[in-house]
């Protein structure tokens, strides 16, 4: 009965429990990421950047009824869904590369995704310097409710957590799971309303959407960065509950994984 | 009770040999370091383990099988206690578990029967250059390791000079360890181990790549763990070794216990039996 609540309340412990290590991970992971100081920065930045700009050339004829400043309605929803693509994909061997520590040290192993999911959120943030650059050159106004994109973050880190470890999970136990995760991913990718808003889908689907977290999650960084408007707070709170959801199953399949994980690696 | 009857029967097997000490006495919860009951650990033997998703789907397709593995144990119905403040060496041929089980003990390998009850920390050296980065430093290897035992950036700060002293790495200490021989690596993982100063210290064969000077250094910070009453549980093929520090023999065979107790009588049925089934 108390399963579940222990699995969370384990999750969040570990987490300070072991914040020395999350801190050092996440530091080095940077430290790698950003060597060349500027120029790694400028690098990690100008993949989406790019890819936002043909997306936008593409697209800004084609989808001019959506959204004017096609540029920043895209850039809101690609930042959210990358952050989750990349760090789940990021997080796919990260049991297998780690073997040498979980084969000596008795730690808690999602301590591994974990510090990769922490260090994208820095990257998350760092790529709203774009974002911001974007909308000044556009012309788009800023408005406060910026200020209120950290409470989409918490859900959207639960969202990759939960799916970070289910793969991280698929990984140990099959080699190939990679090319079937980029799969599911590229449809997710049409599935989250990054190219599109809700109201150009059909309407007995627009109902079924909110079953997605991904998808509400990327509306709401949408209403606060382009549209300057609050989410719905019910909605809000049902995506909250739904990506916490999501969170508990990945710790479950983890658990379930996890005593197995010695005899593959 | 079945446990207190074990416990029992453990005493009677150590009083054998323990000529001096007393039989009666029994081992009080405080005194036990590490209590292994009737622990059961298998494996899995893939004669040839599909590593891909690709590969099983295949081969379910092609044979209607999902299971490709028998399972054997490498260790059966394993029972014995460690007193704290005593060396206890486990010796075997290879194969025999020695390896499993010291990992079993760290806590690595969750065991499949059977309970596992150790009273204070626990650290193990099982490994060369496990639970370490190769692409790392000495320092932030260190770093590292106290990290992922939880301790606090001030403390491994204060810690590092020492540790590199002890490991005698001060020249190479900005060198990743990739590029360590695995004597510097064994030293490095010691150190690191020793400075924690655990309650119970786990030791594989990887002191035997460490020239005799750094052996000595070893012994003595093994005299200084036991004079504070801790545990040393000590895996080794040397077995002049062996019988030196060892208070207490357990030998393995297949996974099995077969004889607990004195060093040289373990030692002399160990060759016994070996040289019996190298003539069969």
């Amino acid at each position: 009965m108390f399963y579940f609540p222990r699995l969370i309340i384990d999750f969040f412990g570990n987490i300070f429990r072991y914040r020395e290590y999350l801190k050092q991970s996440v530091a080095r992971d940077l430290r790698r990421r950003y060597k060349r100081s500027v120029l790694g920065y400028v690098w990690s930045m100008l993949n989406p950047l790019l890819m936002m700009t043909v997306l936008a050339v593409v697209f800004s004829n084609i989808m001019q009824r959506t959204a004017e400043d096609y540029a920043v309605f895209l850039f809101c929803g690609m930042l959210p869904f990358s952050y989750f693509a990349s760090t789940s994909m990021g997080c796919l061997g990260t049991i297998r590369s780690n073997a040498k520590i979980i084969d000596q040290v008795a730690v808690p192993k999602y301590i591994f995704p974990l510090s990769l999911g922490m260090s994208g959120l820095v990257d998350f943030a760092l790529s709203f310097v774009p974002l911001l650059g974007v909308m000044l050159a556009t012309g788009r106004h800023i408005d406060v409710t910026v200020l209120a994109i950290p409470l989409v973050i918490l859900p959207l880190f639960f969202v990759t957590m939960g799916v970070a470890l289910i793969v991280a999970v698929s990984n140990v136990f099959f080699e190939d799971t990679q090319h079937l995760v980029e799969v599911v991913f590229k449809a997710l990718y049409f599935l989250c309303p990054i190219l599109y808003s809700r109201d150009l889908l059909p309407l007995w689907l627009q109902k079924w959407v909110v079953l997605n977290p991904l998808f509400c999650l990327i509306e709401f960084m949408r209403d606060l960065v382009y549209h300057a408007r609050l989410p719905d707070l019910e909605v809000y709170l049902i995506n909250l509950g739904g990506s916490f959801l999501v969170l508990l199953i990945g710790l479950w399949v983890f658990k379930q994984a996890d005593k197995k994980f010695v005899y593959f690696l | 009770m079945v446990a207190i009857a074990k416990q029992q029967e453990m005493v009677e097997a150590a009083s054998i040999s323990d000529a001096g000490l007393n039989a009666a006495e029994e081992t009080s919860a405080e005194e036990l370091a590490v209590k292994v009951d009737n622990i059961t650990i298998s494996f899995r033997s893939y004669k040839e383990r599909p590593t891909t998703l690709k590969e099983s789907f295949l081969r379910f397709l092609k044979t209607g099988k999902v299971k490709y593995y028998d399972t054997f144990n490498a260790l059966t119905d394993v029972s014995f206690e460690v007193k704290r403040g005593e060396v206890f060496g486990i010796i075997g041929s290879n194969g025999a578990g020695k390896s499993t089980l010291l990992r079993t003990i760290a806590g690595v390998l969750p065991p499949k029967k059977g309970e596992l009850t150790v009273n204070g920390k626990v650290d193990s050296l099982i490994q060369l250059g496990a639970g370490f980065d190769g692409e790392l430093n000495a320092i932030e290897n260190i770093y590292l390791n106290g990290s992922l035992h939880k301790l606090s950036r001030s403390f491994i700060k204060s810690r590092v000079p020492e540790i590199l002293k002890f490991a005698e790495l001060e020249d190479f200490a900005t060198t990743p360890i990739k590029y360590y021989s695995s004597g510097m690596s064994a030293r490095l993982g010691f150190a690191v181990a020793v400075d924690r100063e655990p309650d119970i210290l786990i030791v594989d064969e990887v002191l035997a790549v460490g020239d005799e000077r750094f052996k000595k250094k070893c012994d003595k910070v093994f005299q200084r763990l036991l004079d504070q009453k801790k545990t040393i549980i000590i895996v080794s093929h040397s077995l002049s070794q062996m019988q030196e520090m060892a208070d207490k023999i357990l030998l393995l065979s297949k996974g099995r216990v077969v004889f607990l107790g004195d060093p040289k009588e373990a030692i002399e049925k160990y060759r016994d039996d070996s040289y019996q089934t190298a003539l069969s």
